[in-house]
């Protein structure tokens, strides 16, 4: 036999096993063209590697590499297909394999429960066309006070009630400072209307401060959301509207609502808002008419636009929401805490 | 403020039950704060808002329960007789500040006994939690208790020559005040002086030296009006408040001055005794007349969206004490300081009428809105740390000096302070936020051993540059606190950047800055060379000094700066769809050579063809390479756009890489 036609009856042999082992589907059906092509007695590989023999003697080094090449080929072939069928089940179960094992839990991190709350707020707000608006956390006594109708001799301006800065260099601070951190987000409002025209739907987020002996309920910095609409008709009624879908969709029920008379410098008529939750009235926060001399502070008629302002405080929504108990642990960074949300 | 119900009674009749009454009560504006029955009294407690210093009394809460529950107001009569010797016989009044005072009436009572009240007189004052003194102090505060206006009675025969002056304290005035205290009078307080000295802080508090004792026979009753800025500045200065001055604050009467000062005169002679002496010492007032405030009834629908009947709108403000002044004209009452705008009657018939009146199926139009850029940044970035381990914490802007000190990798500015201490001593606002991520994360270590991996988004507060007094810059900051690793962080930080849509290396410079490790603290530079950001690794004596185990890596970014070129819409970039050719280099080179060095060197060999610079390691070996070298393994894959890279094609690239180094860096190929 010439050496062509051993290579070429190997080609041939390597090629069938091949597409037989591919071929099979059952561990039987691969038993059986195992034999038929691996088989110690006559397996066709064993049958082709019988004309080994009938070779030229020169050209057997040949030969015989490639019949150990088609070997391997076929055997590899053989173990992938035995491999892919054996996978199935007939093995016996590893006893080491516990599911019950806890998982590995990835490291991740969690985003604090007031960032979580803003979101929730910013977003159902959101849906009613409010946009969120931001402003300097430092004021001055402009945008804190006047703008806002309180007036020179108004309690709410006290250096007690307030965090005054204290002036570049010596001397001593007296009275009310002309900076200070703000006492309430109403700045932005305040800000925004300066910049733009009606109608506006804004909320602002962010933090104030006021000098309070930390407790469970009091912290000197907390975080409030306000919101503003002003346009050419706005009403009370349209308040109370907007105020009870929020409070629907934060609660995630139908919510009776409620205004209590109040008084706050910015809005006139003022009212507290209370929710009736689980048969029980919870204050919302403060709410009200845009005052007419705020209106006049940024440059608006009043005579010709109206509007609400609403505002509450995060940290309350936040830790009812979560069950936390004491504000002070929202400022801790105690990871022990944090990890819970 | 406490008020009692029998007292109440007095001047209306109530017709509702305690619950039903404080419902209502709370949701007109006295707001109901808790109840106690005492003896068989029933004490109510009703917040007060500053705007209404007219239910400092309970007439005034008597004429709100009238008006809510449509009864009529019974202000009790006065009625007594004067004899004697004319007032100013006996007395003169001088005012020299009327900025402070601008209404000031004295009236002389002569002959009382002084002793103990009857019972029904101390048992009102104690119901309401004021104490009971003398039958003259006791009807003073009880006069206040009635109608809000403050009242004082002195001692006549100690008033030094009959004179009172009300006058601005004199530098280093003092004075002992009825709680036999010394108090020390701020240069613009006002004070009721006699011929002698300050006999009474006005407003505020009487003096020790004209009190009125058992044996006093003679009175002064002093009914004024002080201004709520000068009481209130006075008050806090001397940490002295009281009743008087929180009414002050709140504004009296003008009008109601006299009556409250007739009504003590009759309560006392009706129950000490003695006789009132004609004539009344009166400076300034009488206050000027109340303007008349157009209330349209359109107005009104426009601002509540409801209408209201009209004869309803003209009962409510009847009832409120207000006058009618010819159609939709009304006079405000006297005590009503808040009422000077057509809103501000809006909102007295809005709330007797009650906002459960108001509808609540007006919906607003719709309108579009969008989420700010920075709050999609912003979200980007929480998603990203928190999937890399990192909790975000929130810390006090406001932090200690000793923090404030740690480190400033911002700013060389001394940081702006706030007058008082927010907590714990805290007074500076923060230039950064790694102090309070620091203290935080030795908190968890101390507290828990925990080693916490926090980040903090809040603003920093960077001093103004020239004008010192100006309002501070004030920016977004990222502050990342954790792990030990540099590399760690620096590619926490650069996942960030990419996952924000900035996909340029950051550049990288070192600078000097305390606080940190030497040589670790670098700056974070945009492609455009403005510096976004600063990291490094915190110096082992700051960790030492806060007790945490190091090394700490720490990183703060600018999060307005990472917005001016983050770009939140990913555009889709081509892949290439021929296969790749990696190759791994080991190079030996000088310990100075950074990897920025070679990877330019690579990137301008490779140059299109790069598709993947990988650092792998570094290693040393200074028997084989000497001292002062390093090798250095990397992986480069290679891959064209436009067709099947050959291995030649490789392998030119690759030697092309080799020879640059060895020319530029010194650096060798290992094989």
């Amino acid at each position: 036999m010439s050496l062509q036609q051993f290579l070429d009856r190997l080609e041939q042999v390597q090629s069938d096993a091949t597409v037989a082992f591919e071929a099979a589907s059952t561990v039987d059906a691969l038993e059986e063209a195992r034999v038929a092509f691996l088989g110690a007695k006559s397996g066709q590989f064993k049958d082709a590697q019988k004309l080994m023999g009938t070779v030229e003697k020169t050209e057997k080094p040949t030969a015989g590499k490639r019949l150990n090449e088609v070997k391997n080929a076929i055997t590899s072939a053989f173990e992938t297909a035995n491999e892919r069928l054996s996978g199935g089940g007939d093995e016996a179960p590893d006893p080491t394999f516990d599911p019950t094992l806890p998982g590995i839990a990835p490291a991740l991190g969690h985003i604090h429960p007031i960032t979580q709350t803003i979101q929730h707020l910013a977003e159902i707000m959101g849906r009613m066309g409010f946009e969120v608006a931001e402003g300097p956390e430092v004021e001055d006594p402009w945008h804190n006070f006047v703008a806002l109708n309180i007036p020179d001799d108004h309690p709410a301006r006290d250096p007690l009630d307030n965090f005054y800065l204290a002036t570049a260099g010596a001397g001593e601070d007296v009275g009310e400072g002309d900076r200070l951190l703000r006492s309430q987000t109403s700045t932005v409002q305040i800000r925004v209307m300066q910049e733009r025209k009606p109608p506006i739907r804004i909320i602002s987020l962010g933090r104030v401060y006021r000098p309070d002996s930390p407790d469970a309920t009091h912290f000197p910095m907390f975080h409030q959301m306000e919101g503003l609409l002003v346009d050419r008709h706005v009403t009370m009624a349209n308040l109370k509207t907007v105020l009870r879908v929020f409070a629907n969709n934060y609660l995630g029920d139908e919510v009776e609502i409620r205004f209590r008379t109040s008084f706050f410098p910015f809005t006139e008529p003022s009212v507290e808002v209370d929710f009736l939750w689980n048969d029980q009235w919870i204050e919302f926060g403060g709410a009200g008419m845009v005052d007419p001399n705020v209106f006049r502070a940024v440059g608006y008629d009043p005579s010709k636009v109206s509007g609400f302002a609403f505002g509450l405080g995060v940290e309350r929504l936040c830790m009812r929401r979560h069950g936390i108990t004491d504000i002070r642990d929202l400022y801790s960074g105690d990871l022990r805490f944090l990890r819970q949300f | 403020m406490l008020v009692s119900w029998k007292w109440l009674s007095r001047y209306v009749d109530i017709t509702l039950a305690a619950n039903a009454l404080t419902d209502k009560m709370s949701l007109s504006g006295l707001n109901f704060e808790g109840s106690e029955t005492v003896e068989d009294d029933l004490v109510i407690d009703l917040e007060v808002t500053s705007n209404r210093g007219d239910c400092l009394g309970h007439i005034g809460v008597a004429r709100e329960i009238a008006v809510l529950t449509d009864q009529s107001l019974k202000a009790p009569n006065v009625e007594f007789q004067a004899s004697g010797p004319d007032a100013s016989e006996s007395l003169s009044v001088q005012n020299e500040y009327p900025e402070a005072c601008p209404q000031y009436t004295a009236r002389v009572i002569r002959g009382v006994k002084v002793g103990t009240s009857p019972e029904w007189l101390q048992q009102s004052l104690r119901r309401v939690g004021i104490g009971v003194v003398n039958n003259v102090v006791d009807v003073t505060n009880y006069v206040m208790m009635e109608c809000a206006q403050p009242l004082h009675a002195f001692d006549l025969a100690k008033v030094a020559s009959g004179s009172i002056i009300v006058r601005p304290a004199k530098k280093d005035e003092a004075i002992t005040a009825i709680d036999h205290r010394e108090y020390l009078l701020p240069a613009d307080a006002c004070v009721i002086a006699d011929a002698d000295a300050a006999i009474a802080v006005a407003g505020v508090m009487g003096g020790a030296s004209t009190e009125v004792s058992e044996a006093t026979t003679d009175l002064v009753i002093e009914a004024a009006d002080f201004v709520p800025l000068s009481v209130r500045r006075t008050a806090r200065a001397l940490k002295l408040h009281s009743p008087s001055s929180f009414r002050f604050e709140r504004r009296v009467d003008p009008a109601g001055i006299d009556w409250a000062s007739r009504r003590a005169c009759q309560l006392i002679t009706e129950i000490a005794g003695g006789h009132v002496a004609p004539g009344v010492l009166v400076t300034g007032g009488p206050a000027p007349d109340r303007a008349p405030i157009i209330l349209r009834r359109s107005q009104m629908e426009r601002l509540l969206g409801i209408t209201i009947d009209a004869n309803a709108i003209a009962k409510i403000l009847r009832g409120l004490g207000c006058t009618e002044d010819g159609t939709e004209h009304w006079i405000p009452p006297t005590w009503r300081h808040d009422l000077t705008r057509e809103v501000d009657l809006i909102e007295e018939v809005a709330r007797v009428h009650g906002y459960d009146q108001i509808p609540e199926n007006a919906p607003i139009p719709v309108t579009p809105s969008s989420t700010r850029p920075f709050d999609g940044l912003t979200q980007r970035v929480r998603h990203l740390l928190t999937a890399s381990g990192f909790t975000e914490a929130m810390t006090p802007s406001v932090v200690t000096a000793k923090l404030d000190e740690t480190v400033s990798p911002w700013t060389d500015r001394e940081a702006l302070q706030t007058r008082t201490p927010m907590l714990e001593g805290a007074k500076r606002l923060r230039r950064t936020l790694l102090p309070s991520l620091l203290q935080s994360r030795a908190f968890n270590w101390s507290s828990a051993s925990i080693t916490a991996d926090l980040f903090e988004i809040a603003h920093v507060y960077l001093p103004p540059d020239d004008d010192a007094d100006g309002l501070p810059s004030e920016s977004y900051h990222l502050g990342i606190i954790g792990g030990d690793d540099f590399r760690a962080t620096k590619g926490v930080v650069e996942s960030l950047c990419q996952r924000i849509g900035i996909h340029e290396t950051l550049g990288v410079t070192r600078f000097d800055c305390d606080g940190f490790a030497p040589g670790t603290a670098v700056q974070l530079q945009l492609p455009d060379g403005s510096t976004c950001g600063i990291m490094g690794l915190l110096s082992t004596s700051l960790c030492k000094q806060f007790k945490t185990p190091g090394p700490i890596v720490v990183a703060e970014l600018s999060l307005d700066a990472l917005q001016s070129v983050a770009n939140l819409v990913p555009q889709q970039r081509p892949v290439s769809p021929y296969p790749s050719i990696k190759r791994d280099l080991n190079l030996v080179m000088p310990e100075t050579v950074s990897w920025k060095q070679l990877a330019e060197i690579v990137t301008h060999a490779a140059d299109s063809k790069l598709a993947e610079l990988r650092y792998q390691e570094t290693y040393r070996n200074a028997k084989q390479d000497g001292d002062g070298q390093k090798r250095v393994l990397f992986t480069v894959e290679l891959q064209s756009k436009t067709e099947t890279l050959s291995g030649a094609d490789a392998d030119h690239v690759i030697h092309d890489i080799v020879s640059r180094a060895g020319n530029q860096l010194d650096a060798k190929l290992l094989s």
